[in-house]
C-alpha cells in the first residue's frame, strides 16, 4: 500500500484472540458498540498458548506495525 | 484448487447500514479461490441459508465463507448448513464483520469497509486451506455422581435414579438433609420442613438406584464429560454400619458431652452420635477429637455396651473410586461469620444475639427447647424481639454486595412464629428494603405485618447489654430519628456464603468461582444449570444464593440435563484438537509437559519399512477424549508434527498474510 504524503500515518494492529476470553470480549464491545479505532484486525485462536513467535514475526514481516495478544 | 463460495450478510441494518455490502462482495469476487461472491439482507434466515444450499450446488462450492456475525453466534447454524447441502460442516469459515467492525467502527464507514475486505481476506485465505474435519466418538458411563446431601443434592439424586441411571450421592456430615431439616416450618406455606424433607431423605436411603456415601469427600476428579473417575474418601466412623442397628444405646452411655452441630450449639451431643433422631442413615459415628478412648486410650463404654460389636476402634479412613458420565454440584451455603465482621453487635459476646438458623432450631418441636422461644442465656420467654435483616448481606463494607434473598421472607416467617408463640409479644424488624419475589410471598409479610410486627427502615449501628435487656440502636430513615428498642431478644438474618470448601470442589471439577465465591453457571439466563467444563452440572444455592423452591427446581433442572447427557450411548467429540503426524514426531516430549489437560503421552510405536528390519520408535499420542484443542502442544512442537485441526500452522501463517494487506 502506498502511503500519500499528506495522510496521516495509521498503523497496522494485528491482535491474536483467544476464542474463549479475548475474542468473546471483542464481541461484548460490539454488542456494546463501544467504539474503537479501526486500524485492529482480529485473528481468532483456540487459546493464547496457540501463537507461535513465528506468527508474530511473519505479521511484521507482511506490513503489521503492532501486534496484541490478549488470552 | 478449492471453489469458494463467499456470501456477505446485510444483517439488515446492522452491517448494510455502515458498510457498502454488494461492493464488499465485489471485492471478495477478486480473492484467490472465490468463484462465487454474493450478499442478501439476512444470511443466518431460513431463506438466506437455502440460498447458500442452491450455492453449493449450482456453482459446485467446496468451502463456504459467511461475512457476518460472531462465529461465537452462528458458525454452528451455518456448519448445520453445509451439512445439509452434503458438504462436511468443517469447510467453513467466518468473518466477523458485525461485532468486530461496523458495530464499533460505524462512525467511520470508509474504514469499516476496508477493514471488512480485510477480515473477509484472512477468511478466505484460510478457507483455501480448510480440511475436512469428522467428529469422533467416545463412550458414556451412565452413571451419575452427586456432591452434596442438602434438599438440592438429594432432589437431583432422586430424579436421576427414578429416571433410571445409578446415582453416588456422597456428603461429608454424617447425615443427607442439609441446612432444610434444620429449619422448622418453610415460608410462605409454613410446611413443617421436616416433614417434607425427612421422606425425600428415607427414599435416597432405599432407592435400588442410588449408593449413598455419608461422612464422605471427594478427593479427585480425574477423566472428562462421559467418562470421570471420581476418589472419595470415606471418614472412618469407628462403627461397622453393617452390623450397627442403630439402637442408641451407645450414645446414651457415652460419657463425654459437646456442643451439638445440629443444634448451632444450643445443646449437647455425645463424642458417639447420631446428628439427630430422624437422620439418614440412622447410625452412628464417633467423633475422635472429642472421643474419650482416642484422647485418653481409656473407657471404650461403648464397645462393652453394644450387643452387636459394631464398634471398630481400628477402622480407617478408605478411598474408593467409582466411574461416572456426568456430576452434579450441590454443595450448598453456610451463613456468613457476622461476629467477626460486626463488632457494633457485640461480637459474639452476647448469648441473647442469635442468627436465623439459630432462631429455627428454638422454634422447632424437635428442637432443644421443645419448641419454647426462649432466650439461650437464662432460658425466659423473650417479650420483646428484634430482628436484624441484611446482616453481611448488600453490606459490601463488611460483608457481602449481593442480597441472600430469602432472609426477608424467613424474617416475616419468624416474626410471625414469635406473635403466635408468645402472647403480647413486640416484635421489631429492622430492614433496608423488603424484597418478596416469589408466589404467596407478599400476601405472606403483608399478614405479618397486620399480625402487628412493627417494620422499621433503617440499619442498627449498636447493640449493648444492660441489665439482662438488650439495647438495639438505630435509626428509623422513613421518620428520620434515632431509634432504641430494649430487647430481649435479637435475631440477625445473616448472609448466605458459599459452603467452605467449596474451592477444593471446584478446583477438582474444574468450574469456575466467581468474585462473591459462588459457582459459575455456563450462562445467567440461558444455561443456568449448566458450568463451562462438560458433564459438570450446579444445583442449589451453591450456584447463589435461594430459597428452598427455587433450589428444588434448579435441583430437577440439573438432574434433567443429567438425564438427557447419560440417555446417549456415546458422545461425538470436537473435532478441532490436536492431532499428531507420527512420520515426523521425532518423540523429544516437549509437548507432554507443554498440554495443560494432560492428554498428551509418549507411545512407543513399531515401524516397519520394505527391506528393512522392524524398529520401534517414541512418538507423542494425543488422547482425544482429554485434548481441550488449545494448541500448546502445536506451538511447543519442533518438527511441526502436532497440529491443532482446524488452527493448524499453514492455515495461520495464511491468515496473517491475509489480513496484513
Amino acid at each position: 500500500m502506498s502511503v500519500a504524503p499528506e495522510t496521516v500515518w495509521e498503523p497496522k494492529i494485528i491482535g491474536f484472540f483467544c476464542n474463549w476470553c479475548s475474542y468473546a470480549g471483542a464481541d461484548l464491545a460490539g454488542v456494546s458498540r463501544i467504539n474503537y479505532p479501526p486500524n485492529v484486525r482480529i485473528i481468532r485462536v483456540p487459546c493464547s498458548s496457540r501463537i507461535n513467535p513465528y506468527l508474530v514475526l511473519r505479521a511484521f514481516q507482511h506490513g503489521a506495525d503492532g501486534i496484541l495478544i490478549s488470552g | 484448487m478449492p471453489r469458494i463460495g463467499v456470501f456477505v450478510c446485510w444483517c439488515g441494518s446492522n452491517i448494510g447500514g455502515v458498510i457498502d455490502c454488494p461492493k464488499l462482495a465485489a471485492d471478495a469476487g477478486e480473492l484467490p479461490g472465490v468463484v462465487l461472491s454474493t450478499e442478501y439482507k439476512y444470511m443466518c434466515s431460513e431463506p438466506g441459508q437455502n440460498s447458500i444450499i442452491q450455492a453449493i450446488r449450482d456453482h459446485r462450492l467446496d468451502r463456504v465463507v459467511v461475512a457476518s456475525c460472531s462465529p461465537r453466534l452462528h458458525e454452528e447454524t451455518f456448519r448445520k448448513t453445509l451439512a445439509r447441502a452434503g458438504l462436511n460442516p468443517y469447510l467453513f469459515e467466518m468473518a466477523n464483520i458485525r461485532e468486530h467492525c461496523t458495530w464499533v467502527h460505524n462512525k467511520e464507514p470508509e474504514k469499516a469497509q476496508v477493514k471488512s475486505l480485510a477480515l473477509v481476506s484472512r477468511a478466505v485465505a484460510k478457507a483455501n486451506l480448510l480440511e475436512p474435519l469428522f467428529p469422533s466418538s467416545i463412550p458414556m458411563t451412565k452413571r451419575c455422581l452427586v456432591i452434596g446431601g442438602g434438599i438440592a443434592g438429594i432432589q437431583a439424586a432422586l430424579d436421576v435414579a427414578d429416571a433410571g441411571h445409578e446415582v453416588i450421592l456422597v456428603e461429608k456430615e454424617p447425615t443427607i438433609g442439609g441446612n432444610m431439616v434444620k429449619l422448622d416450618k418453610t415460608f410462605p406455606t409454613l410446611d413443617c420442613s421436616a416433614c417434607i424433607s425427612t421422606p425425600k431423605m428415607v427414599s435416597v436411603s432405599t432407592h435400588p438406584n442410588i449408593t449413598l456415601y455419608t461422612y464422605s469427600e471427594v478427593a479427585g476428579v480425574d477423566g472428562y464429560i462421559g467418562n470421570f473417575e471420581v476418589t472419595i474418601r470415606r471418614k472412618a466412623s469407628y462403627v461397622d454400619h453393617s452390623e450397627c442397628t442403630g439402637c442408641g444405646d451407645c450414645q446414651t452411655k457415652c460419657p463425654t458431652k459437646v456442643p451439638s452441630e445440629f443444634n448451632l450449639g444450643l445443646s449437647t451431643r455425645k463424642a458417639i452420635y447420631i446428628p439427630f433422631p430422624q437422620a439418614v442413615p440412622n447410625k452412628p459415628v464417633i467423633d475422635a477429637a472429642n472421643c474419650r478412648y482416642f484422647t485418653t486410650g481409656k473407657c471404650k463404654v461403648c464397645q462393652k455396651i453394644c450387643t452387636t460389636e459394631a464398634i471398630d476402634y481400628e477402622q480407617q479412613d478408605t478411598v474408593i473410586t467409582e466411574k461416572v458420565g456426568a456430576i452434579v454440584v450441590a454443595t450448598g451455603y453456610q451463613l456468613f461469620d457476622w461476629a467477626a465482621a460486626y463488632g457494633e453487635y457485640g461480637y459474639g459476646r452476647y448469648p441473647d444475639v442469635v442468627t436465623g438458623m439459630h432462631f429455627e432450631r428454638l422454634v422447632n418441636a424437635a428442637g432443644p427447647t421443645g419448641g419454647k422461644i426462649q432466650r439461650p442465656s437464662d432460658q425466659s420467654e423473650p417479650k420483646t424481639v428484634v430482628f436484624i435483616k441484611c446482616v453481611g448481606s448488600r453490606d459490601p463494607a463488611k460483608g457481602k454486595e449481593y442480597c441472600s434473598r430469602a432472609c426477608c421472607m424467613y424474617t416475616a416467617k419468624h416474626a410471625h412464629q414469635v406473635l403466635e408463640k408468645i402472647p403480647g409479644a413486640n416484635v421489631y424488624i429492622f430492614y433496608i428494603d423488603v424484597r418478596t419475589p416469589g408466589k404467596g410471598y407478599e400476601e405472606f409479610y403483608q399478614r405479618t405485618i397486620s399480625d402487628g410486627a412493627v417494620y422499621v427502615r433503617g440499619r442498627v449501628s449498636k447493640i449493648y447489654q444492660m441489665g439482662d435487656k438488650l439495647v438495639v440502636r438505630g435509626s428509623d430513615t422513613l421518620l428520620g430519628r434515632p431509634v432504641e428498642v430494649e430487647a430481649d431478644m435479637v435475631v440477625l438474618a445473616s448472609a448466605m456464603v458459599s459452603s467452605s470448601g467449596i474451592q477444593d470442589v471446584a478446583r477438582m471439577v474444574s468450574v469456575q468461582v466467581d468474585k462473591d465465591g459462588w459457582l459459575q453457571e455456563a450462562h445467567p439466563k440461558l444455561r443456568p444449570v449448566e458450568t463451562h467444563t462438560g458433564g459438570v452440572f450446579v444445583a442449589g444455592s451453591c450456584q447463589g444464593p435461594k430459597d428452598i423452591p427455587d433450589t428444588v427446581a434448579q435441583a430437577s433442572a440439573a438432574a434433567a440435563k443429567v438425564c438427557g447427557l447419560l440417555s446417549r450411548e456415546e458422545l461425538a467429540t470436537d473435532p478441532m484438537i490436536s492431532t499428531v503426524n507420527q512420520a515426523i514426531c521425532t518423540g523429544c516430549g516437549l509437548c507432554v509437559p507443554a498440554c495443560p489437560y494432560q492428554a498428551v503421552e509418549l507411545k512407543t510405536i513399531t515401524e516397519r519399512i520394505p527391506g528393512h528390519a522392524p524398529r520401534e520408535r517414541t512418538v507423542a499420542d494425543v488422547n482425544s477424549g482429554l485434548c481441550q484443542g488449545c494448541g500448546a502442544c502445536n506451538v511447543a512442537c519442533r518438527p511441526g508434527a502436532m497440529q491443532v485441526k482446524g488452527f493448524t500452522n499453514d492455515e495461520l501463517v495464511a491468515e496473517v498474510d491475509a489480513i496484513c494487506l
